[in-house]
């Protein structure tokens, strides 16, 4: 790897505190190096911690134990350089695909003949050309996700945070929307980390693949999956299914502690 | 308990769905013309005294004649005038509290057991005291609606502010809204919708104490029409004013679901998402 | 101590009561100190007033409400489980849903004059609506695969209707009872205000008129109180019947 390192963390801790009931350690001493323009993907069972990770890269989750420096400057608070998709979206329902894609450049203070070129761009760009007047409330959730996602890269962050992105689609849709980002990326490679407990998801977008243990969760480990992911038979493809498969045995007890302790 | 409609054979089915929706459209209205027909039959039958249950039509004439000869408007003005200022402090008061509940803690905890122990009393009952203490005018009547209406719109601002999705406002503050823009611009529209339903349930409170607080204290209005009517043992103009506060009664409650859908048409468009 | 915590806001708002009104900061005859209003309170509980008045208040509340519950339970289940029912009785549930409540006092005092039957006929039509459109939405919210089952295991129409809708019907239905109550008050309240001869309103009136500002202070207090204990009650006794509803927590 000799892209310059992006983002570190380092010995990061998260206890959550419930209103009720005891005190959880969630995420143990998790330590993480994320390069530049690297599409890494943070894959666990649920309730292994990895989107409470991501908020906390994200500056939605103060950082209280160990540190998190994006270009050397320590995360403070959210802000525009590293944008975030949700596995719910987030639309705002009472603005329009076209509101909702302005939002980020109107808080940038972007003129506005330059920010709507822009909105417009990024609604093209994610096929959802003359749905530009839609309320978020008319459209599926394939479209809904593409409107996030839209909205999300037109402000231009340096990082992109995506939690489960496809989590809340069909398995149709979801296909569809893998491929899609993996082809924008390619096209503007940026910093994406992306979470999932999908094993064939990570290994299909991610370049590095970091499977992260069962609560409390840990990098347990970080698998390599670069190889050339425009085969039109990828699932059949050699390397492919060996990731596939050392992965998935790496998750696999993760999984099983996963379910076993209940809450 | 579905209902199935079963089409005559040989009669085209066009005609037959026609006929059934006509069917049903007339037996919607039945009960109403029913009731009214009985209404005037009982009355003209003699069972009863014209003052116990005037006939359907001289109330009918009655309220004519109000309208035509400007009571009706004079009245209604008056009782819309106390009742639309006491919504209007309301609605701004309540969300103001509301978002101070919302997001305060100090707030919150002064306000909280007044409204929570406000809510079920009947607040009518310290009408007498804000007599005592203002007088028998306008201020007042708009005073007591005002306690007894504000409570529904801070429950729903509060329920509101708090059921905004932690989601939509770490995706304003990650696209870089402020703390004044994020309050404006997100968390108010996304609370609108418990809002409004706060306020729809607030606005014909305000109407029914307005009228409680007229015949309490008389004179003019639709509830000191009434009051004087009753007074003088003219129950025709009783029975006209239940028609007249009924009608207007009405449009408010219609005209503010009409108000809602404008301001949610993005709400209410949850029809089935087409397959992208 | 948690509940001491959240209601110390009012013991605040007794204190400065109190206090303002001893020190002169308001005018002690529009607002007589909170003591002087508790040994009113107790004058009037010794001498009997407030007992019979209370009586008469609590008595119509009871027949009006108990007549509402009933006939608006039966009402709205029968809307919801038969449809020539429900498209008789709906158009008028709707043209009397907007109506005011309160503008049927005149006319309840008309048929029925100043005693008790106005004050019970006019809470029982106004707490009737609450109830039926209740029962209305509860029973019509039974899901028809729960009701499916109870059939295909043998439970005849009417014996679904027990066994399956009416305990679906439940939540909303005791909501639509808490509301009624609620309503009852309120009825009850501004009609003892303005027609009658007993009952707490009429007391707090004739209070008023005499100038004992302490014992209507008292009055007034007492029937809000009420109302709010009441509904406090309810919602402890239908917390239980509600025992087996997943709380939202």
């Amino acid at each position: 790897m000799n892209a310059p390192t992006q983002i570190v963390v380092e010995n990061v801790n998260h206890l959550y505190r419930p209103p009720r009931g005891r005190e959880v350690l969630a995420l143990d001493q998790v330590s993480l190096q994320v390069a530049n323009r690297e599409f890494i993907a943070l894959l666990g069972p649920s309730g292994c911690g990895k989107s409470t990770l991501l908020y906390k890269i994200g500056g939605f989750l103060p950082v209280e134990a160990g540190s998190i420096t994006v270009d050397g400057k320590k995360v403070v608070g959210p802000g525009p350089d590293r944008g975030i998709v949700f596995q719910h979206f987030a639309l705002f329902p009472w603005k329009t695909v076209r509101g909702n894609v302005l939002y980020g450049l109107e808080r940038q203070g972007m003129p506005r003949p330059e920010r709507e070129a822009r909105a417009q761009k990024f609604i093209e760009m994610v096929g959802l050309h003359g749905f530009e007047d839609s309320y978020p409330s008319q459209l599926s959730g394939g479209m809904r996700q593409r409107t996030a996602i839209a909205r999300t890269l037109a402000f231009d962050p340096k990082i992109l945070l995506m939690d489960e992105p496809f989590g809340a689609l069909d398995a149709q849709t979801r296909g569809l929307m893998q491929r899609e980002l993996l082809a924008i990326w390619q096209r503007q490679p940026m910093t994406v980390i992306f979470v999932t407990h999908d094993v064939q998801e990570a290994v299909y977008l991610a370049d590095r693949v970091a499977v992260m243990s069962a609560r409390p969760g840990r990098i347990k480990t970080i698998v390599d999956t670069k190889f050339d992911k425009n085969d039109a038979d990828i699932f059949k493809n050699k390397f492919f299914v060996e990731r596939v498969d050392e992965i998935w045995n790496l998750v696999k007890d993760e999984a099983l502690k996963a379910q076993g302790k209940k809450g | 308990m579905s209902d199935v409609q079963p089409i005559p054979d040989g009669v085209p089915e066009r005609a037959a769905r026609i006929a059934v929706h006509v069917f049903w459209g007339v037996a919607r209205v039945f009960s109403v013309v029913a009731l009214l027909v009985a209404w005037e039959l009982l009355a003209r039958s003699g069972t009863l005294t014209p003052y116990q249950l005037p006939a359907f039509t001289s109330v009918l004439a009655r309220v004519w004649s109000d309208v035509t000869g400007g009571d009706f408007f004079i009245n209604t003005g008056l009782t819309l005038y106390r009742a639309l200022a006491g919504f209007a402090i309301c609605t701004v008061l309540g969300v103001v509290i509301g978002m101070a509940m919302a997001r305060n803690r100090i707030a919150n905890w002064f306000f909280d057991p007044i409204v929570s122990i406000g809510f079920p009393m009947p607040k009518i009952a310290f009408l007498p005291v804000v007599i005592l203490w203002l007088g028998v005018y306008d201020v007042s009547k708009i005073t007591i609606i005002v306690i007894d209406a504000i409570f529904p719109v801070i429950a729903a601002t509060v329920i509101g502010i708090q059921g905004v999705e932690r989601e939509l406002i770490w995706s304003a503050r990650n696209m870089g809204a402020n703390n004044r823009e994020l309050l404006w611009q997100i968390v108010l529209p996304a609370a609108l919708p418990q809002i409004l339903t706060g306020l729809q349930v607030s606005l014909p409170l305000c109407l029914i104490v307005a009228v409680v607080a007229e015949m309490l204290m008389g004179g003019y209005g639709l509830g000191g029409a009434m009051i004087t009517a009753s007074r003088f043992a003219n129950s025709v103009g009783v029975f006209a004013g239940i028609v007249e506060i009924a009608l207007v009664g009405y449009v408010l409650v219609k005209g503010m679901a009409i108000l809602r859908r404008r301001l949610l048409i993005w709400h209410q468009e949850a029809h089935d998402p087409s397959t992208a | 101590m948690k509940a001491l915590i959240r209601y110390s806001p009012l013991l605040l708002i007794a204190i400065a009561w109190e206090l303002s009104s001893r020190l002169g900061l308001v005018s002690q005859l529009a607002l007589p100190p909170l003591s002087d209003v508790i040994r009113a309170w107790f004058d009037m509980l010794k001498d009997g007033e407030l007992i019979t008045n209370g009586m008469a208040s609590i008595y119509r509340v009871f027949a009006g409400l108990a007549l509402a519950i009933a006939v608006g339970i039966v009402l709205g289940v029968a809307m919801a489980w038969w449809r020539p029912v429900n498209v008789l009785v709906a158009p008028l549930v709707e043209i009397f849903y907007p109506l005011p409540k309160s503008a049927l006092i005149p006319v309840t005092v008309i048929w029925l004059g100043f005693g008790d039957g106005s004050k019970i006929l006019l809470i029982f039509l106004g707490c009737m609506l609450p109830v039926t459109i209740g029962a209305f939405n509860g029973a019509r919210s039974s899901e028809q695969v729960i009701v499916w089952s109870a059939r295909s295991m043998g439970a005849s129409r009417l014996r679904v209707l027990w066994d399956v809708v009416l305990p679906s019907a439940m939540p909303e239905l005791l909501n639509g009872i808490r509301t009624a109550l609620a309503l009852s008050f309120i009825l009850l309240v501004s009609s003892e205000l303005i027609v009658a001869q007993k009952g707490f309103g009429h007391l707090i009136g004739s209070l008023g008129a005499n100038g004992t500002y302490d014992a209507m202070y008292a009055v007034v207090l007492t029937v809000a109180f009420l109302g709010f204990i009441a509904d406090r009650i309810y919602l402890v006794i239908t917390k239980r019947a509600l025992a087996w509803r997943e709380q939202a927590s």
